[in-house]
């Protein structure tokens, strides 16, 4: 990828309007992690050395962002990416074998950490190694959010890979990131009136609003933590089937969206707090055709989904509530409608974005973050030498509303992150959550 | 089932499939499998919103197994089957 100024996408800049309050609420930056748990054979300069050469082929990875004129579009500046540092490994002794789910330390550390985009610092590593490497070693790729979403996250570990074992060639980048496909689409009348019905429909959640477990507002300094439950592969097998014959070969995100709302109405009911509604959104990968493996930027639109807490006391009934949903948006052409909002946060203030959003939910952005990524980086057992034991994604989830799910499966195994903000979450009501969820995706009390 | 039989329906499944919402060449055959041909969570919405519109019968996701996305020949026996 070549070129001095490249546009920020339209779904890069809604999420950026949310960074910069994050920041200024919480001192910290709105970033992504992905982890890989590795086996021995692991050698960071492996890492640093594909880095550089994947700094120097795609520069973009290096590239501040900034506003080329005050209400001008972001952009990621290509020409004084060189002049940046290259996305730093650093590594940290583990103190433990890596066999248990907990996570080192730093990588909840690092979540909560500023990053300089302005600067170009848009990416770092940190490696943890168990007994000098022999006993395996965590990474944590941690990453301004807008550098890449979870497909593309999964996608550059593969391209590193790929580059590592030689498999690609040398500057090729995966079809989708060239310049060719990073135009902003034109803002006529027709994308014009799709903002707007976008605009109606979220003023139509705001009926009876979300509350989320952090509340309104919430203004404590960001210190973000995660658990992560890896299911074992029977139960897994069972989740996927279950999730399959309730919601569909193609469409299973629904049932994951719905027990994570029961999981969060179970906190809710044992707070004896009202949530107003359920109000979450679930991401849309709008990568074209060809593009599948495109590693930069966000390429998402999102569907709204509002529940109220008595539909939420039945499964299937939530379920179907969900899928009928979604149909209707599908049909009213919300996936595009969103897209093209997405598209005007391209030139407004980001702070009059999140301020509107704000608005309208009285304060709350949703009630919680959800995502489903499917399989994670199915097909590909190793990383730069070692064999990958497991991986799974931890986005960080702005201090209200404080609590966020994702989940995936790698080799066979559901891993359920739930990503939180330190003093929302008590560890009795993450137990209370993590049970409940088990079981609805199992199906047994 | 009126107009609609199986062979009426492979019919408006390939085409609306190879139409309006898979991104397909002359390669794409009424045999070709779904979700090797691009068919993913969005567009099986779109597509069954589309069936919906021809039959005015919605086909819940739940019934949407890979058997049944082999082929638009395959999901249209599923269809027929719902129409009796």
């Amino acid at each position: 990828m070549r070129g001095p100024l490249v546009p920020l996408t339209g779904a890069d800049c809604f999420l950026r309007a949310f960074d910069g309050e994050v920041r200024r609420s919480a001192g910290a930056s709105h970033l992504s992690q992905l982890v890989l748990r590795l086996g021995p054979g692991f050698d960071p300069e492996r890492l640093r050395e594909q880095l550089a050469k994947a700094a120097e082929e795609a520069p973009i990875l290096r590239a501040p962002i900034r506003r080329p004129w005050p209400f001008g579009a972001p952009v990621y500046d290509l020409s004084r990416a060189p002049r940046a540092p290259l996305p730093r490994v650093s590594k940290v002794q583990g103190l433990a074998p890596n066999l248990s789910n907990s996570v080192p330390e730093v990588f909840c550390e690092r979540l909560n950490d500023r990053f300089a985009s302005r600067r170009g610092e848009l990416l770092r590593f940190d490696v943890v190694p168990y007994d000098g490497g022999a006993a395996g070693t965590d990474v944590a790729m941690t990453w301004v959010h807008m550098l890449f979403d979870g497909a593309g996250s999964e996608a550059f570990v593969r391209w590193l890979d790929e580059r590592f074992r030689g498999v690609r060639a040398a500057g090729e980048l995966p079809a989708g990131d060239g310049l060719g496909d990073v135009a902003p689409p034109p803002m006529g009348a027709g994308r014009g009136r799709q903002a707007q019905a976008w605009q109606r429909h979220m003023r139509g959640l705001a009926a009876r609003p979300p509350r989320s477990l952090a509340g309104p507002l919430r203004r404590e300094r960001q210190a973000l933590r995660y658990d992560v439950e890896t299911y074992s592969p029977d139960d897994t097998a069972a989740v996927v089937a279950r999730a399959k014959q309730k919601a569909g070969f193609l469409t299973p995100m629904l049932f994951y969206l719905a027990a994570a709302i029961r999981a969060h109405d179970a906190v809710f009911r044992a707070r004896a707090v009202d949530p107003g509604s359920y109000v979450v959104p679930l991401p849309v990968n709008l990568r074209p055709k060809g593009a599948e493996g495109a590693i930069f930027r966000t390429h998402v639109s999102m569907l709204w989904f509002r529940v109220a807490p008595e539909e939420a006391r039945d499964f299937d009934g939530l379920l179907e509530l969900l899928k009928a949903q979604r149909r209707d948006a599908i049909k009213s052409g919300l996936v595009e409608a969103g897209a093209a909002a997405m598209d005007y946060a391209r030139y407004a203030p980001a702070r009059l974005y999140a301020h509107m959003a704000r608005r309208s939910f009285h304060g709350e952005l949703c009630s919680f973050f959800f995502a489903w990524t499917d399989q994670f980086l199915p097909g590909q057992d190793s990383f730069l030498g070692a064999p990958i034991v497991n991986a799974f994604h931890t986005p960080s989830v702005p201090p209200s509303p404080g609590s966020g799910a994702i989940l995936s499966i790698r080799s066979g195994r559901l891993n359920l992150t739930h990503v939180y903000q330190q003093g929302v979450v008590s560890g009795e009501e993450r137990v209370l959550l993590r049970r409940r969820l088990r079981a609805d995706l199992l199906g047994r009390e | 089932m009126g107009e609609w039989n199986r062979e009426t329906l492979t019919r408006r499944i390939f085409e609306i499939l190879r139409d309006d919402i898979l991104e397909v060449d002359d390669r794409f055959t009424p045999a070709s499998n779904l979700v090797e041909a691009g068919l993913d969570s969005l567009a099986v919405t779109q597509l069954l919103l589309a069936l919906e519109e021809s039959t005015g019968i919605w086909v819940d996701e739940s019934l949407l197994t890979p058997e049944n996305l082999a082929s638009a020949e395959a999901l249209a026996a599923c269809v027929a089957g719902i129409l009796g």
